[in-house]
């Protein structure tokens, strides 16, 4: 589930732990090279449509008559630098090595992948495997690579690329992160090449999402990185020293200059494979620079006085009117791309005996604690203060913005404080004459709740919780600290609570196992059980496995709805509400295709154009 | 005429922190929901007919939540409530109409409250914080520069270490060695402690130096003669001439200790929020890009400041040239 949580990932012993097959047959006979109303009528009919709401905001720009010199034949403009942002440094340039958003980026622009997932419809979509075909329930699955395809150093790609790539992110000494992602049950994908275009990749059990677990891995050049893989020294491959004409890859750039804690420029990769709908090359931008802006109000004045042409990331509510102006004064292009997929949360420590002897212990674990708080805080007034009302009330852990495991029959808690104290009175809370709840040894009931420094959503959330809990009599003393001290206190499990983001890589339940499951990397509340501690943990254990191993889609939707259901009686995560997602381009950026998750602007990096 | 204005700001600035229960109209957690970032409310004296009324106000109207866009609400007149409910001067409709004199903050918290009980936080830590200096300071300057020989040394190169030390980086290493929470007084004992270690040496050095200058001069070799003690001889005749360097350090470490509260707060190493403190107001303010364009009141802190630091100046630099005189008219008696 978190495979792209920035923060959780910091930490290489986070990663997925998601059982991978695949089982649908899936074919894509027009290959890469569909036009983009072929690609939109084929997601259409895809089973997740979460852009279409988040198409809603979004307009799209055409180029004007005078910049067509420069033109493709689709009228799209060709060449030209592009000027985005992000907040921080990369930590490599090996994605196997670190997984914060910046390395991340970096990688998806300059590897390929043997499937894409297309953000914006949620459609798997074919890149360097042009056609797949499966076989026994999804186990096995025959992958047929594009020919003709090179490397950026003009390498030829082959099958023996995607079996090295797979041996890399499960070879122990490496320690990929991505390691978790090719394997299914905890064991590896079997992979083998037939030809040099095919490869049959086997999984040991039936896994629903399919082949768009695929996204996450790049393919990467076996002549380049075999020496130091052989030699044991793979992780430390591709660092921030490397020179640049020593990583090579598939994507649609190459890097070009790196200044440490200024910008990565990145050129346009020649020899990339994927070709523009009128057949023309790609991508069409000559050249993209990434500027690093650790401070969100830094890229906001660049970008308004047009020295920026886009940041990678949404901007916060706090900033909108300012942009807007910007927006209406025809600096800037301003899109709403509806309701975030995802929300941050409040969690407690569940782990059992966490609490030793802490007086605290008989009542800081309790299911009414969490029901209480899920019950006390208005999330009206929660919206209002966070998000100034641009946001929507959350009860579990999906929001409106995934159309296909969202529940609508999920309660929606109503806000009351009086049935939150009858709860707490009952789990031995009761309030005195001050109106401070206390516990049996008649000392205040409080709790310590850490978030991270740093993040105005957090700080905000975790103010406007303690002030809605304070109503009840709760008492709640905020810390908030760095990322890697939240994370530790969680790896650690000494904390009290804990609100942070819990970002899902995927809109599939199925690809999110290490949340869901209760040996899971990334099961917030109890970190890898080794056997269920609760009944309701082993019930979600069940019913996630008969989820993930079902082809039918109305049984795992049942089967989720059954899990969520179970979720919400016991709370082990709060949900409050979730943001709308709002980002802004310079308006000489056009032929975009905005998609609610990050980077929204540049997940399609090949197809994004300039007007010179 | 400026130490006549120092004064006044001086004081003014103290009597608001003295009297913020009762000057100011809300408590400092108190919330309004609908006003996140509101303008100050416009105190009127006619209606928008032209007809004159006792002082009042009107509501603000939400234009746009998103944009946080208000106007007034011109249909209902809001009088003021005089000298009620232990304030000076609240709106008569406090639910609907509050009356927010220096506009709300993001979580629609009254500026001009929160600036007045902010005072009283950072005042009373920026002095506390100074006397201790001073106190320390003075101490160890004057037993430095009256012993002399290893111990003036020692104490010397110690001073030396502190003043080159990196004061935020202490304070962080210092916070995280500590609880994660720590309660309002305990970061005002905490803070005040590290000001007053990190500024003693500013002091001591020039303790020091004047102490022993002065030991060597007629008046003193005279106490000594007659038999005074170290300690008297210290204390009664030496540190007093060191005050005028002292009343001149007050002046630099008074809103030195302001400005780093504000900076420690803005590191969120400060006091913790609800509480007021200017730091933490201005730590607030700066997560907004819009503070300088929409929501300057949110700045108020940062004025004050200024005119606290502007005017401690005007007093204390008059008071430096009073002392200058008063030395050179004692040195003149000595001799």
């Amino acid at each position: 589930m978190f495979a792209k949580n920035k923060n959780l990932h910091a930490n290489p012993k986070l990663g997925r732990s998601t059982a991978h097959a695949f089982d649908r047959a899936v074919s894509w006979p027009l290959g890469q090279i569909v036009t983009r109303q072929t690609r939109r009528l084929a997601a259409s009919v895809a089973f997740v449509v979460a852009g279409v709401l988040a198409g809603a905001g979004c307009r799209s720009n055409t180029p004007p008559k005078s910049a067509t010199a420069a033109a493709s034949k689709s009228g799209v403009p060709r060449g030209g630098d592009l000027i985005a942002s992000v907040r921080s440094e990369p930590r490599s340039f090996n994605r196997h090595a670190a997984s914060d958003s910046t390395t991340e980026l970096i990688s998806n622009l300059t590897q390929g992948k043997l499937v894409h997932v297309n953000q914006a419809t949620q459609a798997v979509e074919p890149s360097l495997a042009e056609s797949w075909t499966s076989e026994d329930a999804g186990r096995r699955v025959t992958m047929h690579l594009r020919r003709d395809v090179v490397f950026s150093d003009g390498h030829p790609f082959t099958a023996d690329d995607v079996l090295f790539s797979f041996e890399v992110a499960n070879d122990e000494k490496t320690q990929s992160i991505l390691a978790d992602a090719v394997r299914t049950g905890g064991k590896p994908l079997q992979v083998a090449a037939t030809d040099p275009h095919t490869v049959v990749i086997t999984s040991a059990a039936p896994f629903a999402p399919g082949v768009r677990v695929l996204e996450i891995l790049p393919i990467l050049p076996r002549h380049r990185l075999e020496a130091a893989f052989k030699a044991g020294t793979f992780a430390k491959a591709w660092g921030l020293d490397t020179p640049m004409s020593d990583i090579v890859g598939l994507g649609p750039f190459v890097l070009s200059q790196y200044a440490a804690g200024q910008r990565v420029v990145l050129t346009r990769n020649p020899k990339y494979f994927a070709k523009a709908p009128d057949g023309g090359a790609l991508p069409y931008l000559d050249r993209l620079t990434i500027e690093i802006l650790p401070d969100q109000s830094a890229e906001l004045l660049r970008l308004q006085s047009g020295q920026l042409d886009m940041m990678t990331s949404e901007i916060s509510p706090e900033s909108y009117a300012s942009l807007k102006r910007s927006a209406d004064g025809g600096k800037i292009t301003l899109l709403d791309l509806g309701v975030s997929r995802n929300a941050e949360g409040l969690f407690f420590n569940l782990k059992p005996g966490a609490f030793g002897a802490d007086p605290r212990a008989p009542w800081l674990q309790r299911d009414e604690l969490r029901q209480a708080i899920n019950m006390a805080v208005d999330r009206k007034v929660f919206v209002d203060t966070v998000f100034f009302g641009a946001g929507v009330p959350v009860y579990g852990p999906e929001t409106p913005a995934n159309k296909v495991w969202y529940w609508e029959g999920l309660p929606h808690t109503p806000y009351d404080p009086a049935a939150a104290r009858q709860l707490l009175a009952s789990i031995g809370l009761t309030s005195g004459a001050d109106g401070v709840l206390k516990d049996a040894r008649n000392q205040p009931a409080r709790f310590t709740l850490v978030t991270q420094k740093g993040r105005p959503s957090m700080e905000r959330s975790v103010a406007v919780i303690r002030d809605e809990l304070k109503k009840i009599g709760l008492t709640v003393d905020v810390v908030a600290l760095d990322s890697r001290a939240v994370i530790q206190a969680f790896l650690t499990a000494k904390y009290d609570a804990i609100y942070f983001n819990a970002d899902k890589t995927d809109l599939d339940p199925g690809t999110n196992q290490d949340f869901w499951f209760s040996s899971g990397l990334a099961h917030m509340w109890n970190l890898e059980e080794k056997t269920p501690a609760t009944d309701w943990e082993r019930r979600i254990d069940e019913l996630m496995t008969k989820q993930i191993a079902s082809p039918d889609l109305a049984e795992r939707r049942q089967l989720y709805n059954e899990v969520q259901k179970i979720f919400y009686d016991h709370q082990p995560m709060i949900y409050f509400a979730a943001p709308r997602i709002f980002v802004a381009h310079a308006t000489r950026v056009t032929n975009l295709t905005p998609a609610e998750y990050r980077p929204q602007l540049l997940w399609r990096p090949d197809t994004v154009a300039v007007i010179r | 005429m400026s130490r006549t204005l120092g004064l006044v700001l001086v004081t003014f600035a103290l009597l608001a922190a003295v009297a913020a229960p009762v000057l100011a109209p809300h408590a400092t957690d108190a919330h309004f929901g609908g006003l996140l970032n509101a303008p100050p409310t416009v105190v009127h004296f006619a209606d928008a007919s032209g007809g004159w009324h006792a002082p009042f106000i009107y509501r603000w109207r939400l234009v746009s939540q998103l944009e946080q866009r208000y106007e007034e609400d011109l249909s209902t007149r809001v009088r003021l409530a005089w000298f009620s409910g232990g304030h000076v001067v609240q709106s008569s409709d406090e639910g609907a109409a509050p009356l927010l004199l220096l506009g709300a903050d993001s979580y629609g918290r009254d500026v001009f409250t929160r600036l007045l009980f902010g005072a009283r936080t950072s005042l009373g830590l920026a002095v506390t914080a100074a006397l201790g200096a001073l106190l320390i300071g003075a101490t160890l300057g004057g037993l430095a520069g009256f012993a002399g020989g290893v111990f003036d040394d020692v104490l010397m190169r110690a001073a030396d270490f502190v003043m080159v030390l990196p004061a935020i980086y202490v304070a962080l290493a210092l916070r995280a060695v500590l609880p994660l929470v720590l309660t309002a007084s305990e970061v005002f004992g905490l803070l005040a402690s590290i000001f007053a270690i990190v500024g003693a040496p500013f002091v001591a050095r020039g303790v020091r130096a004047i102490v022993r200058s002065e030991r060597r001069l007629d008046y003193a070799v005279a106490a000594e003669a007659l038999g005074a003690s170290d300690a008297r001889l210290l204390f009664r005749h030496l540190l007093p001439s060191a005050r005028g360097f002292m009343a001149v350090q007050m002046t630099l470490l008074i809103p030195a200790f302001i400005v780093a509260e504000a900076t420690l707060s803005y590191v969120g190493l400060g006091f913790p929020d609800p509480i007021a403190s200017w730091g933490t107001m201005l730590h607030d303010a700066s997560s907004n890009i819009r503070v300088f364009a929409d929501f300057p009141w949110l700045l108020s802190p940062a004025a004050a400041m200024f005119l606290v630091v502007l005017g401690v100046n005007l007093v204390l630099q008059n008071r430096r040239s009073e002392d200058v005189r008063h030395i050179g008219v004692r040195h003149t008696q000595r001799l």
